[in-house]
C-alpha cells in the first residue's frame, strides 16, 4: 500500500474522522459527567446547609447558637476538608464555626463579589485552609424585625476533591474505551479496505491477462459498481481490437491489391530492354519486397499474444503434401509423410501450414526424386515439462553448405536465382517458429540434401 | 492450344494474352467470374489462368463449379494472396498449379506449358513423333534436326496434333482448340493448314481419316485405327 492509493486514503480518512469525533465525544461526557456530580454535591451541600440553618436557632437565644450535629462526622476533625461557619454581617459578634476549621475561617462567596442565585444564595469554589479546593455554599439568614436587621452568613464547605477524583477516573476509563473503539474503528475500517477493493485487484489480474493474450476481454462477476466500468472496458477492448483489425485487414489489402500492377509494371518493363525497362524491374523488385516485408509483419502482429487454438497436424500434412505433389506434379518428386493421428500442434493451422509449406515446397525444388517429412513427439522434455513436436523435412538434393545454410534463412535471400520464389520462404518459418518459442535450423540430411528440423509446441 | 484467362485487371489480362499470343496459344479472356465460369463451362480450352479475386464470382467458387461439373482441364491460380492456407485451399478447390503474384511471365508460361504437356500425358518438355521434334520451351520444331519455319497458325495446328498425337482429332476438335472465340471459325482453314503442313514436314506423318479427322502419328492412321 503507497501513500497514493485509494485503501491509504480511506484508511487516513477513517483515521482522522476518528481522530476528531472522539476526542470531542470524550470531551463532551466528561464535562457532562463533572456537572452531574457537581450537582449531586451541590444538593449534599444544601442539604448540610439547611441542616446547619435549622440547628442554629434556638428559641431562648435572639442569636444562632452553636448547633451540636448536622448529620456529618467529617465536621469534628480538624481540617478534614468538610467546614461550616455562622458569622453575624452587622456588628460585632462571635463567628460560630466547625470544629474542623480550628481557628481558620471561611473565605464566603458574598465577599468575594459573586452574585446571588435565584433562591438568594451563594456558591463557588475557593481555597480552603489547608490550601484545599473547596466547594462553598452559603446563605444569608436574617435574625432581627423590621427595623433592625441582623443578618447572619451561613456557609457550609466540602472538598471539591472527591469531584475531582471521580472526574479523574471518570476520564482514564473513557479515553481507554475511546482509544479502543479507534484502534477497533481503524481494524474494521482496514479490513472493510481491503474487502471493498478486493474487485479492484481483480480488475487488474485480468487486464494483465488480456495484456499477456490469456484472455480477451473482463470476464466475473463484479459488484454493480464496477460491472459499468466491465462492460466498457470490454467494448473498449473490443473497439480497439476491431480498429487493429480493420488496420490489419486494410494492409493487407493495400499490400494484395499492389502487387497486379507490380505484375503490370514489371511484364512491361521486362517486354523492353531499355535501361529505363531494366530500372523499373529493379525497383518493382524491391516494392515486391517491401510489400511482403510488411505484410508479414503485420501478419506477425496480428499473432503476438494470441496464441490460443490447437491444430490437427495430420490433415495439414495431408492437404500440403496432396497440394506439393500436384504443383511438382512435373519433377515426380515421392513425397513420403510419416505422421500419427493424433499429433495436435499448440498453434494456429495458417502459421503451422505456412512453416511447413514453405519447407516442403523448398524440398520439392531442390529433391532429385523423395521428399521426407517426417513428425515425431520429442522424447526429452523441454523447459516448461511440456514435449514438442519435432518436424524434420529431408531431401535428396544437394544440399547446402555450412554458410549458405546460415545465409539462406535471412531475409530475401536466394542462393539460386534460377529457381522460382521470392526467396522470403525461410526466414518467415524462422519468425514464426520463434513465435512459438520454437526452433527452426537447417543441417545436412542423411540423404545427402537439406535437412530442415522444427521444433513446436505439442498440444496435450 | 486453347486458353482461358480470367483476371480483372485489364492491363494484366491484356499483357498475359499478348505474352500467351506470343508462345502460340489461342486465348479467350474474361474480366469478370461470372464470364470466366461461362466460358470455362461451355468452351474447351486445354488450360485456364484464373485469377481468385475476382467481381461477381470468386475463383474459388468459379473452380469449384467447373469440378462440380466434371470439367477436368488443367487450371493454374494467379493471385495475389501467397500464403500456404490460401494455396491448399486453391489446390484443394481443384487447382493444378499456383502462381503468386507479382510473377514472371516466363515462369508462368513454363508452367502452362507443363500443365498443357502433363494434361495431354507427356513427361518432357519435348515431344516427338518420328524424324519430327518439338520443343515446347523454345516453339521450335525441327524434321530430323533441322529446323523448320512455321507460321502461327501452322505452329499451333501442329502443336496441338503433337500433344495428341497416335489419336484421330476431328476438325471440330482442331478449330475449338486452335482458335479464339472470335475467330471467324471456317472448318475449310483447317484443311488448308493440314496441307501447307504437309509440304514443310514428312506428309505420310499426317494421315486423313475419312469422315473422322485426322492422326498424327510415326506409322500414319492404320497404327490409330488398331
Amino acid at each position: 500500500m503507497t501513500f497514493n492509493s485509494l485503501a491509504f486514503r480511506l484508511i487516513v480518512a477513517a483515521a482522522v474522522s476518528c481522530l476528531i469525533v472522539l476526542p470531542i465525544a470524550g470531551i463532551v461526557l466528561n464535562s457532562l459527567f463533572y456537572k452531574q456530580l457537581e450537582r449531586n454535591f451541590d444538593v449534599r451541600l444544601q442539604v448540610l446547609l439547611s441542616n446547619l440553618i435549622a440547628e442554629s436557632i434556638d428559641e431562648q437565644s435572639p442569636d444562632p447558637v452553636r448547633p451540636r450535629n448536622i448529620g456529618a462526622p467529617e465536621f469534628m476533625q480538624p481540617l478534614s476538608g468538610w467546614y461550616w461557619q455562622i458569622r453575624p454581617l452587622e456588628g460585632a459578634g462571635n463567628v460560630l464555626s466547625s470544629n474542623s476549621l480550628t481557628s481558620e475561617k471561611l473565605r464566603v462567596p458574598s465577599l468575594h463579589g459573586v452574585a446571588p442565585n435565584k433562591n438568594g444564595g451563594f456558591q463557588n469554589y475557593a481555597k480552603g485552609p489547608v490550601g484545599e479546593k473547596l466547594r462553598v455554599h452559603e446563605r444569608i439568614v436574617d435574625f432581627g424585625d423590621a427595623t433592625t436587621p441582623r443578618r447572619f452568613s451561613y456557609a457550609v464547605a466540602g472538598s471539591s476533591e472527591e469531584i475531582d477524583e471521580e472526574v479523574t477516573n471518570f476520564i482514564y476509563i473513557v479515553s481507554a474505551a475511546l482509544t479502543l473503539l479507534t484502534l477497533g474503528l481503524l481494524a474494521a475500517t482496514f479490513l472493510q479496505v481491503r474487502f471493498g477493493l478486493n474487485p479492484l485487484r481483480k480488475i487488474e489480474r485480468g487486464l494483465a491477462e488480456i495484456r499477456s493474450g490469456q484472455a480477451t476481454r473482463l470476464e466475473g462477476e463484479f459488484p454493480d459498481e464496477i460491472t459499468p466500468l466491465q462492460t466498457e472496458l470490454n467494448a473498449l477492448i473490443k473497439s480497439n481490437q476491431d480498429i487493429i483489425d480493420r488496420s490489419r485487414t486494410q494492409v493487407g489489402n493495400l499490400a494484395h491489391a499492389l502487387k497486379t500492377p507490380l505484375s503490370v509494371i514489371t511484364n512491361e518493363a521486362n517486354s523492353e530492354k531499355t535501361s529505363f525497362a531494366a530500372k523499373m524491374v529493379e525497383q518493382a523488385h524491391l516494392m515486391r519486397d517491401q510489400i511482403n516485408h510488411y505484410l508479414d509483419r503485420a501478419r506477425m502482429a496480428a499473432r503476438v499474444g494470441v496464441i490460443g487454438g490447437t491444430t490437427d497436424v495430420r490433415p495439414v500434412a495431408d492437404s500440403l503434401v496432396r497440394a506439393l505433389g500436384r504443383i511438382h506434379e512435373d519433377r515426380h518428386i515421392e513425397i513420403g509423410l510419416e505422421c500419427a493421428q493424433d499429433l495436435k500442434f499448440q498453434g494456429e493451422r495458417q502459421d503451422l501450414e505456412e512453416m511447413l509449406g514453405n519447407l516442403l515446397d523448398n524440398a520439392c525444388k531442390w529433391a532429385e526424386k523423395r521428399v521426407d517429412v517426417v513428425f515425431e513427439v520429442s522424447q526429452k522434455t523441454s523447459g516448461r515439462g511440456l514435449s514438442s513436436l519435432i518436424v524434420t523435412i529431408d531431401d535428396d538434393g544437394p544440399g547446402l553448405s555450412d554458410v549458405e545454410r546460415v545465409k539462406v534463412v535471412k531475409r530475401g535471400q536466394r542462393l539460386d536465382e534460377s529457381k522460382p520464389g521470392s526467396g522470403l520462404g525461410l526466414s518467415i518459418v524462422t519468425d514464426l517458429a520463434s513465435l512459438y518459442n520454437g526452433v527452426f535450423e537447417l543441417d545436412r540430411s542423411p540423404r545427402g540434401g537439406l535437412r530442415a528440423r522444427l521444433e513446436l509446441p505439442l498440444a496435450p | 492450344m486453347r486458353l482461358l484467362v480470367v483476371e480483372d485487371d485489364p492491363d494484366l489480362n491484356r499483357q498475359l494474352v499478348a505474352a500467351l499470343d506470343d508462345a502460340g496459344y489461342a486465348v479467350d479472356t474474361a474480366l469478370d467470374g461470372e464470364e470466366g465460369h461461362f466460358l470455362g463451362d461451355t468452351e474447351p480450352y486445354d488450360a485456364v489462368i484464373l485469377d481468385l479475386g475476382l467481381p461477381k464470382m470468386d475463383g474459388i467458387s468459379v473452380l469449384e463449379a467447373w469440378r462440380r461439373d466434371a470439367h477436368k482441364m488443367p487450371v493454374l491460380i494467379l493471385t495475389a494472396r501467397d500464403r500456404w492456407n490460401e494455396k491448399v485451399a486453391g489446390m484443394d478447390a481443384g487447382a493444378d498449379d499456383y502462381v503468386a503474384k507479382p510473377f514472371h511471365m516466363e515462369e508462368l508460361l513454363a508452367r502452362i506449358r507443363a500443365l498443357v504437356r502433363r494434361a495431354a500425358g507427356h513427361a518432357s518438355s519435348e515431344l516427338e513423333c518420328g524424324p519430327l521434334r518439338l520443343d515446347t520451351k523454345m516453339a521450335r520444331v525441327t524434321v530430323d534436326g533441322v529446323p523448320i519455319k512455321l507460321t502461327s497458325h501452322e505452329f499451333r495446328l501442329l502443336a496441338y496434333m503433337m500433344h495428341h498425337q497416335g489419336r484421330v482429332v476431328s476438325r471440330t476438335e482442331l478449330v475449338e482448340h486452335l482458335y479464339d472465340q472470335d475467330f471467324d471459325r471456317d472448318s475449310n482453314t483447317i484443311e488448308v493448314f493440314i496441307g501447307r503442313l504437309r509440304k514443310k514436314i514428312p506428309p505420310e506423318l499426317i494421315e486423313t481419316v475419312r469422315g473422322l479427322g485426322y492422326c498424327l502419328s510415326q506409322d500414319g492412321a492404320e497404327a490409330a485405327s488398331k
